[in-house]
């Protein structure tokens, strides 16, 4: 069977990037499922946006035999007049863009991806999306893309490796459960971390009776409030227990001597955190969510929930390989694979446009005096896959 | 209200991640587990710490925990100075610490010696505990089966071994039960005498649930450098499983400047691996294994077996939290200190020791075959069979 052709639209190509990471695993293959897998697809263009010192476009596109090409259009036609790919991914993750009020970076995930659907309509023929990470920092945007997806019908898969990484302990929520609370305890700058660790306590969310549901609020809010907030009820310090014992990387008195901690019931968790941010997100079906970003006291991204007629609460890790393998990009790639060979999304685009948008009203809520803000726009439905899709084999 | 156990800890060294460090920390401290800070539902009350270097911090834990008490020596530390034996269990940690190295290049950590003092106040006193010994027996294989010995005439529970059974995995599967296994390999990080054990006891744990359970050893051959490179060349161990290991790591070496994430040619495996180290061994039921050590390529432990009926591989990864370069916490010490405590509480070892003692004999003869230039040793005395557990014991929860 003849190879799949791809074509590649990244903000850059560099070592480390996140274009190289996805797309050198299609020319080198990559381990998944305990063997070294070479998919039978190639990488036949690429447009990058931005060539900045170390870029590897131009070394790449030589020894494997691709063009790299000034415009996506032309990227997506080869050159040729029709599209000539038989899917695209779209990493728009590194590069030198701007910032909005919001902190948000304004990566050109959407422009690019508008400009891949403006050859779909020319043509007369989509193929399948993949896009790295959330859709776009603003939710009509996001929505727009879904849409077009819909409209075109073609799939998109879209989002981070956190939701199909390796979990310590390798546990799924079942298919219709019943949430009481979760929480989820994260790091790392916004707005690229702090959507990896919303996106991680969706997929785990989503499985829940009736499906997603949407987002009625969300409110975000920082420093000691995030503490007072607990000790109101706001978020349940039973779950932060729960996810902080999955932890294997706090700071603090860990750092200096190696010792373990109970970090919340030593006291030691308010002091160590640089401002803390608790992100509340309430669901139209009443589900209350939240996700606390513990900059300085954990290195990791966990997840607790209470689930009813369960006596203890369910934790996982999601477990981040190091630097530089970063195999969880593998569990992604092997994600992308399977849609591009079955022409089908294994998990609905509908989970990142909730993230997508959930995350653009927190930070709205950050700078509009940490306000409660009704989000009517986020009633974003879906049903979870029933398959998982993590890593496990 | 049923009493608490009371626990007492015989370690070489208690400094910042010495293997002391980890496992008494976990007792007085507590550590994560079933989404809970978990306390052991007993008492560490007394410790004997052979060696102070700087950084000691057995000082410190004393002070933070008075109910714990630092001892002169192992007898005083179980019978708390008195005269009879007052503890419920011991944890007998002899890793790290300055002790001499033999012409073999063996550590010579005092296991041994410390184990026969624990003996000593039982024979004394006419009553004994469980002991929960840290990674192999002892260095010397004459010695290992003493300890062993013992333990079975006195019939205490006796449990030991390294993190390496007991740890996550990544895919989180075990062995199938009554496994039809072909032939069994390990990739893994290390040197001789130290995680050679490590990666025996990745291999053990798994290949013991196959058909029959565990029959034994017949030989050992270790392989090193040129030679190693031979051997993998003339396929003594099976190609395909080496491939199945290495895709299992999330540390493989790029042997390619500007790649993240590459397969490497045999070539470049040579350029990057300046010492490989290959013990192969073969089961007195024809079972086939063999233990790599690929410093420079790899920083894990990566298990690989051919089923028969199974087309692919088995494989996993025995994943290792391992501080400081990628946590803070040595957490795969918590598995460890939960089966020693269910061991502590029940007064039954939750996996068999001749595990370790079978694996402790392998490491005896590998380091023997590297010295006796490679050849083959014939270990006779390995023939040691036990059944494993019918429940998994790695950390799954």
């Amino acid at each position: 069977m003849a190879p799949k052709r791809i074509g590649v639209i990244a903000t850059i190509y560099r070592y480390l990037s996140h274009a190289q990471h996805f797309a050198d695993r299609f020319i080198v293959g990559y381990p998944y499922e305990g063997r070294w897998h070479r998919p039978n697809i190639q990488i036949v263009s690429l447009y990058v946006d931005q060539k900045p010192e170390g870029d590897q476009s131009a070394d790449r596109a030589r020894e494997f035999g691709f063009s790299v090409y000034p415009t996506i259009s032309e990227a997506l036609r080869c050159g040729g007049d029709e599209l000539a790919v038989d899917a695209v991914l779209l990493i728009g993750e590194h590069g030198e863009y701007p910032r909005n009020e919001k902190g948000q970076v304004l990566y050109p995930r959407y422009e690019f991806f508008k400009e891949c659907v403006k050859v779909f309509e020319e043509d007369g023929r989509a193929v399948p999306i993949y896009n790295d990470k959330h859709l776009s920092y603003n939710f009509e945007k996001a929505q727009e893309m879904v849409d077009d997806g819909h409209r075109l019908e073609f799939p998109i898969l879209a989002g981070s490796s956190l939701p199909v990484t390796w979990r310590l302990p390798d546990v799924e929520l079942p298919l219709d459960c019943e949430i009481e609370s979760a929480l989820m305890i994260g790091v790392g700058g916004s707005d690229p971390m702090d959507y990896h660790a919303l996106e991680a306590m969706q997929c785990m969310v989503e499985r829940r009776k009736g499906g997603e549901t949407g987002v009625k609020a969300v409110q975000l809010i920082e420093g000691d409030a995030v503490w007072e907030a607990g000790e109101a009820g706001r978020w349940p310090k039973e779950l932060l227990e729960a996810a902080l014992s999955r932890c294997d990387s706090p700071g603090g008195l860990t750092k200096e001597d190696g010792r373990t901690q109970d970090l919340l019931g030593n006291g030691e968790l308010p002091k160590l955190v640089e401002n803390p941010a608790a992100y509340f997100i309430e669901r139209n079906d009443g589900l209350q969510t939240t996700l606390l970003m513990l900059n300085g006291a954990i290195g990791d991204y966990c997840f607790a929930a209470r689930l009813k007629g369960v006596p203890d609460p369910v934790s996982t890790q999601f477990f981040l390989p190091p630097t530089p393998n970063v195999t969880y990009s593998a569990c992604l790639v092997a994600k992308i694979v399977e849609m591009i060979m079955t022409g089908a999304a294994p998990f609905p685009a509908e989970r990142t446009l909730v993230v997508s948008g959930m995350l653009e009203s927190c930070l709205t809520s950050r700078i509009q005096d940490h306000q409660r803000l009704e989000t009517p726009h986020l009633r974003v439905e879906y049903h979870a896959p029933a398959e998982s899709h993590h890593g496990r084999a | 209200m049923t009493k608490r156990p009371k626990i007492a800890a015989i370690v070489t060294e208690y400094r910042k991640y010495s293997h002391g460090q980890h496992i008494v920390d976990r007792f007085l401290e507590g550590y994560g587990w079933n989404s809970r800070h978990h306390h052991p539902p007993m008492d560490l009350v007394s410790l004997y710490v052979d060696q102070h270097p700087e950084g000691d911090l057995s000082g410190d834990r004393a002070e933070r925990f008075p109910r714990m008490k630092i001892y002169p020596t192992v007898a005083d530390t179980l019978t708390l100075g008195g005269s009879d034996l007052a503890v419920d269990g011991v944890l007998l940690i002899g890793e790290h610490g300055s002790y001499p190295t033999n012409e073999k290049g063996q550590h010579l950590y005092p296991r041994y010696e410390l184990y026969k003092q624990i003996v000593s106040v039982y024979k004394t006193t006419g009553k004994t505990a469980p002991v929960f010994n840290d990674k192999h027996l002892s260095w010397n294989w004459d010695w290992a089966k003493e300890m062993y010995d013992i333990s079975q005439e006195m019939d205490f529970a006796f449990m030991s071994g390294s993190s390496l059974p007991v740890t996550w995995r990544t895919p989180s599967v075990d062995m199938p039960l009554g496994a039809r296994v072909r032939e069994a390999l390990c990739i893994a990080i290390g040197g001789v005498d130290s995680y050679d054990f490590h990666a025996l006891e990745t291999i053990q744990c798994m290949v013991e649930r196959r058909e029959g359970g565990e029959k034994g050893v017949k030989w050992l051959q270790a392989y090193r450098g040129d030679k190693f490179w031979e051997a993998h060349h003339a396929e003594l161990w099976s190609r395909e499983l080496f491939e199945a290991a290495l895709s299992r790591s999330h540390t493989l070496t790029p042997s390619r400047q500007g790649f993240n994430n590459i397969f490497p040619t045999l070539d470049e495996m040579k350029q990057l691996v300046e010492d490989p180290i290959a013990y192969q061994y073969e089961h007195l039921d024809g079972l086939k294994a063999t233990m790599i050590l690929m410093n420079g390529l790899v920083h894990d432990f990566n298990f690989a077996a051919q089923l028969e009926g199974q087309d692919v591989p088995f494989s996993t990864q025995m994943y290792l939290p391992m501080p400081p370069a990628r946590t803070t916490l040595a957490n795969f010490f918590s598995p460890l200190v939960n089966n020693a405590e269910k061991m502590f509480l029940t007064g039954v070892a939750t996996y068999p020791v001749e595990r370790t003692l079978l694996t402790t004999g392998l490491v005896a003869a590998g380091v023997e075959s590297l010295f006796q230039d490679q050849t083959r040793q014939e270990t006779p005395h390995l023939n040691i069979s036990y059944q494993p557990t019918e429940e998994s014991t790695f950390w799954r929860t």
